[in-house]
């Protein structure tokens, strides 16, 4: 017999690069993956989560029917049943007892319906998704800044930078098609600073390392401006044509702790490295800046990307190619979920839920008379609070691909919050710890059996295309959404038959989508959005000529630093920050069932400082207990001289030793971010451990 | 040696060089000398080439003409998701690089060469897809989306756009820092004649340009498809005369010549065993063990297994992960390139494996890719529990 064989040009299912790769499918079985050399992000190169983003696909655990809970177990149903049933309970509920939580894992399609069925059904704006979790402080700090919240630049032009610094990303492990762009541009002279608790795998590749301690971000950046300025190095003619606010800035880091040994001091970075690092942004022209979670996901979230966007306006490093503020996406379509309108607070396209001109605006669209109030909804980090300690307010939750038992930080209060839902609806590919607690479990495709679109971090809408149907009776998350949305009444607003009709509304509904269609984004480039019309080449960078606020000047925003919200005491004297494993994605559901990827790494461990690992008496790969005033763990020790003393990490896929039982939920006071990248810990060496190689 | 050509016109039009190659495999699907055809089809545009296997001789069409910006390798995929082509006869086109991986691939029973047809093209070297885009924008000047045909003739890059032709000289272009691809520039097996046939325009009469194919006859097989494609009027053939067939053979050894050259440059830096050892630590130094030079490389088994027994989850892995690496492909790289092509971390990995391997091959008088011999001292027995 002759195979029936074909190769599907799509999109990656994993971080934010979005690289092309081509899916093998053998008689209807995706077998593998193979290089798509003409994609212009990656050439064909993949990272190892790329190369094996297959195998998990076929698993035999794949959730294949709907799911009811019935006497605390699940039973099969059909899919009417299930829908009518959700249908019914949904209806019980008022616009202010539901939650919906989408996925930035979902196409920009699903987003997009997710979110009007929130707003269309239930008439409420308590929708978000993990966007919440990763760049939420991005989003309202370039907001504030360039009236933009997104990665300035594209991923194409970062060769053309002479200085590259990195602060918070362990570009290499986590993004590693950019890490790449890394390579690249150092090969044609450029310098690369590295800002990071860890000697990462990016740090080592990097011109110089700043050992930063965890939480001090802002100080060591107000210590860098203040030193550009000391030198004379601002761009002045930037300042003067396209910024204000220059002036309080200025003021604000002449303080002590902003002098060389004040920020020092702070930071744990030695002075003459400062120094350093500040003459290389400031005189390497063109610098980009490139960020991530270790930014982010701090109670001065929002306040640490403000100072970076100082720091990059005062040396004009905005609107040319090379240049600009890149915040690094971490998932492949948290950019497109934001986009689309799975927050509380706007509707695709960022338009305002409490402007009339916008709520006019999607009315039409989307044929209906009336939305919900004109007040944005609540987020899902101040859902999480109100279901655990103030239950009763919340009902009812809708979730899409998301596992917050896992994603969320504390988890033992997740737990308590997720028991106090009354009724609790999720579509997902496997069961997780989160399904467990849901009522009914709804069957969805994986990102190999439906079509759509993903948004990546450069603001590229690239199609990802089907390869083969769902197994059993799963569908494609907005087939679901579609047909529960009809089970309510609803079904002349949601008709649809393809992928496709559901963007075509997109471009109708936002216009930074505007221009954009199925057959344009056929080639391999794609566009990147603003794309408002059909003939505009879409906007590789952004702010060129002005920025995207009302004023189209760019707004510094002095920021002063503050301690994170947990700092080290003697009972927990070490400052615990969390991230990624180069070869796993979020909480494992695909990752661990991809033999190759989680064959090379089974479970989790904490890295830790060997100075201070020796004088513990602990040894590499003995399991010791970690713990936080919120819970504790037992995981092997990976000892170390890779990381900073009184810093220890901990990857946080592991469901066995997760993490997020540790982290602190406190949030940043403007986008609500918890502060997963730093909170009060301690490591104990378990009584009666045997090393098992003896000794 | 004989020129060939297509008698079908709509087959002479859409192929190169008179579509000699398409009406042969299209001849040998319909008349079931083979079950399926393994090639190259051309997607979003003409600098993205995709693999693609059809047993429909109508598609066989729709995969002519010539795409210098498919960079990719078959070899693989025959024992990856065709069962090594046991069970069924699979005919291909096949660059110098395809060819060589197969026999690697064959000799370590990966794939059954006795059921593939393989149809070799005379190959200059190729160009990747962006590279492409660079050429035709900062080379030329136009849009790369404009270019409706891209061919490379007599040391000439040519393209159309708009109706219009344009050439430049290969070596003005890659003056500039553009141009093929490294390996393609190192390789000298540019007339592949361990395929059935070797098919290319090197050394056609100028005005016979564009309308056949010289075809160069290597195997029984080869002659048993050409004689019965002529049979069925499948094709039309002549007889090329002797200053052509002279002219066919300078070409090739002015290309050979060429990259004697390139090698020579590029091995310079890693002539010494120290200095070689230290291009290998400080370039792997950023490998992220993503797999694909293992996953890739056609002088190795299909298994990432003896690998992953080395340092598992370690970014980046020490230093054995690649020397063990080496050892296993030792004088058996044939330079596809592939390795560093898809190296996310820009490794030159075919460079320093190519270098090994030709010094091992001069030492022990073997040829990687050609047929029937066997390498000296590569891992020829598959890894256990692999």
């Amino acid at each position: 017999m002759i195979p029936d064989m074909k190769f599907v040009a799509t999109t990656c299912p994993y971080c934010g690069v979005g690289c092309g790769l081509l899916l093998a499918v053998r008689d209807e079985r995706v077998v593998g993956v193979e290089p798509w050399q003409a994609h212009p992000i990656n050439e064909g190169k993949l990272c190892q989560k790329g190369r094996y983003a297959h195998q998990f696909i076929h698993s035999e655990d794949r959730l294949k029917t709907p799911l009811i809970k019935r006497g605390g177990s699940f039973v099969p149903a059909s899919w009417d049943e299930a829908l009518q049933l959700i249908a019914r309970r949904l209806s019980s509920y008022g616009p202010e007892e539901v939650f919906f939580l989408a996925s930035a894992k979902a196409t920009n399609e699903e987003n997009y319906l997710f979110q009007k069925f929130a707003r269309v059904v239930m008439k409420t704006n308590n929708v978000d998704h993990c966007a919440r979790l990763c760049h939420s402080s991005t989003v309202s700090a370039l907001a504030k800044a360039f009236g933009s919240g997104a990665m300035t630049n594209s991923i194409l032009d970062l060769e053309e930078a002479r200085c590259i610094f990195v602060i918070g990303s362990n570009t290499f492990e986590q993004h590693p098609l950019i890490g790449r762009r890394l390579v690249l541009a150092r090969r044609r002279g450029a310098k690369v600073i590295s800002a990071d608790p860890r000697l990462t795998p990016t740090a080592k590749e990097a011109d110089l390392h700043l050992p930063i301690r965890p939480g001090t971000d802002v100080a060591l950046i107000n210590g860098l401006v203040r030193r550009i300025i000391e030198g004379g190095w601002e761009d002045r003619g930037f300042i003067e044509e396209r910024t204000r606010g220059f002036e309080t800035l200025r003021e604000t880091v002449m303080k002590e702790e902003s002098t060389l040994p004040g920020t020092s001091r702070i930071t744990g970075v030695p002075e003459g490295d400062i120094e350093a690092a500040a003459e290389m942004i400031a005189t390497l022209k063109p610098a980009a800046l490139l960020y991530s979670m270790g930014v982010t996901q701090h109670t001065s979230g929002v306040e640490n990307v403000l100072a970076l966007a100082n720091l990059m306006m005062l040396t004009g490093n905005i609107g040319r190619p090379g240049s600009g503020v890149n915040p690094l996406r971490g998932q492949n379509n948290v950019q497109g979920a934001c986009d689309m309108g799975a927050l509380p607070n706007v509707f695709s396209g960022y338009q305002s839920v409490e402007e009339d001109g916008c709520r006019r605006r999607m009315k039409r669209v989307w044929g209906v008379e009336e939305l919900g109030e004109a007040r944005a909804g609540i987020t899902s980090t101040e859902m999480m609070e109100i279901l655990a300690d103030r239950p009763g307010r919340m009902k009812a939750l809708y979730l899409m691909g998301e596992n917050p038992m896992i994603s969320e930080a504390d988890q033992n209060r997740v737990r308590r919050a997720l028991d106090n839902v009354e009724f609790m609806v999720s579509q997902e590919i496997f069961m997780t710890e989160t399904t467990e607690l849901a009522d009914v479990v709804l069957p969805a495709a994986s990102f190999a059996e439906k079509d759509g679109t993903f948004t990546n971090t450069d603001r590229r809408v690239q199609r990802l295309r089907k390869a083969i149907d769902p197994p059993g009776e799963a569908m494609p998350d907005w087939e679901i959404l579609s047909r529960l949305a009809r089970a309510m009444g609803y079904g002349k607003e949601f008709d649809y038959r393809r992928a496709e009709e559901i963007f075509e509304e997109i471009a109708r509904a936002t216009p930074s989508y505007a221009g954009i269609s199925y057959p344009r984004i056929e080639d391999p480039h794609a566009l990147q959005w603003p794309c408002p019309g059909p003939h505009h080449p879409g906007t590789p960078i952004l702010h060129v000529e002005r920025f995207a606020t009302p004023d189209g000047l760019g707004h510094f925003s002095p920021v002063e630093w503050r301690p994170p919200a947990e700092v080290p005491s003697e009972d927990y004297p070490l400052i615990l920050t969390t991230g990624r494993s180069l070869w796993h994605w979020h909480a494992g559901s695909m990752t661990r069932r991809s033999e190759s990827l989680d064959g090379e790494v089974e479970t989790g461990w904490v890295e830790m400082n060997e100075e201070e690992a020796e004088e513990m008496g602990i040894r590499d790969g003995e399991v010791v207990r970690v713990s936080s005033r919120r819970g504790k763990i037992e995981l092997p020790a990976r000892v170390t001289s890779e990381i900073k003393r009184g810093v220890i990490f901990v990857p946080f896929h592991f469901a066995e030793c997760p993490a997020n039982r540790l982290t602190n939920a406190a949030l940043d006071p403007v986008s609500k971010i918890p502060e997963f990248k730093a909170c009060a810990a301690r490591v104990d060496k378990l009584r009666g451990w045997q090393h098992p190689r003896g000794g | 040696m004989i020129y060939v050509w297509a008698t079908d016109p709509g087959v002479r039009r859409r192929g190169e060089s008179g579509g000699a190659v398409t009406a042969l495999l299209k001849f040998a699907l319909e008349e079931g000398i083979v079950d399926a055809v393994l090639g190259v089809k051309r997607g979003a545009d003409l600098t993205d080439g995709r693999p693609h296997l059809t047993a429909d001789p109508k598609e066989v069409e729709g995969m002519a003409g010539s795409i210098h910006g498919g960079t990719l390798l078959l070899s693989k995929l025959f024992g990856k998701y065709l069962d090594g082509a046991r069970g069924f006869k699979v005919g291909a086109v096949v660059k110098g690089c395809d060819l060589m991986g197969i026999f690697e691939q064959a000799k370590r029973g990966e794939v059954d060469r006795n059921n593939l047809l393989l149809l070799g093209l005379n190959c200059g070297g190729s160009i990747a897809p962006s590279m492409m885009r660079r050429i035709i924008s900062e080379a030329f000047g136009e849009e790369p989306a404009a270019v409706t045909k891209e061919t490379i003739h007599k040391g000439r890059f040519h393209i159309t756009v708009r109706g219009e032709h344009k050439d430049l000289p290969i070596r003005e272009i890659e003056g500039a820092g553009l141009g093929r691809r490294e390996n393609c520039r190192r390789c000298k097996l540019k007339v592949p004649r361990g395929a059935d046939l070797a098919c290319g325009n090197w050394g056609v009469r100028e005005e016979l340009v564009g309308e056949v194919t010289f075809v160069e006859v290597t195997t029984d097989r080869g002659r048993d498809l050409l004689r019965r494609a002529l049979e069925a009027g499948a094709i039309g053939i002549a007889s090329p005369e002797g200053p052509c067939i002279k002219a066919r053979k300078r070409r090739e050894d002015l290309i050979i010549g060429l990259s004697n050259e390139e090698r020579e440059r590029d091995f310079a830096p890693l002539e010494g065993s120290r200095d070689r050892m230290r291009a290998v630590i400080e370039e792997t130094a950023r490998c992220i063990k993503c797999y694909a030079c293992v996953e890739v490389c056609p002088a190795l088994f299909n298994t990432t297994g003896p690998y992953r027994t080395s340092f598992p989850g370690l970014v980046p892995p020490g230093l054995e992960f690649h020397l063990t690496r080496y050892a296993h492909v030792a004088d058996s790289c044939i330079n596809c390139g592939q390795c560093q092509e898809l190296c996310p971390m820009e490794i030159p990995n075919a460079r320093i494996m190519h270098a090994i391997a030709t010094d091992l091959q001069e030492l022990r008088g073997y040829r990687a890719g050609e047929e029937g011999s066997k390498p000296a001292v590569a891992l020829m027995r598959r890894p256990e529990g692999a």
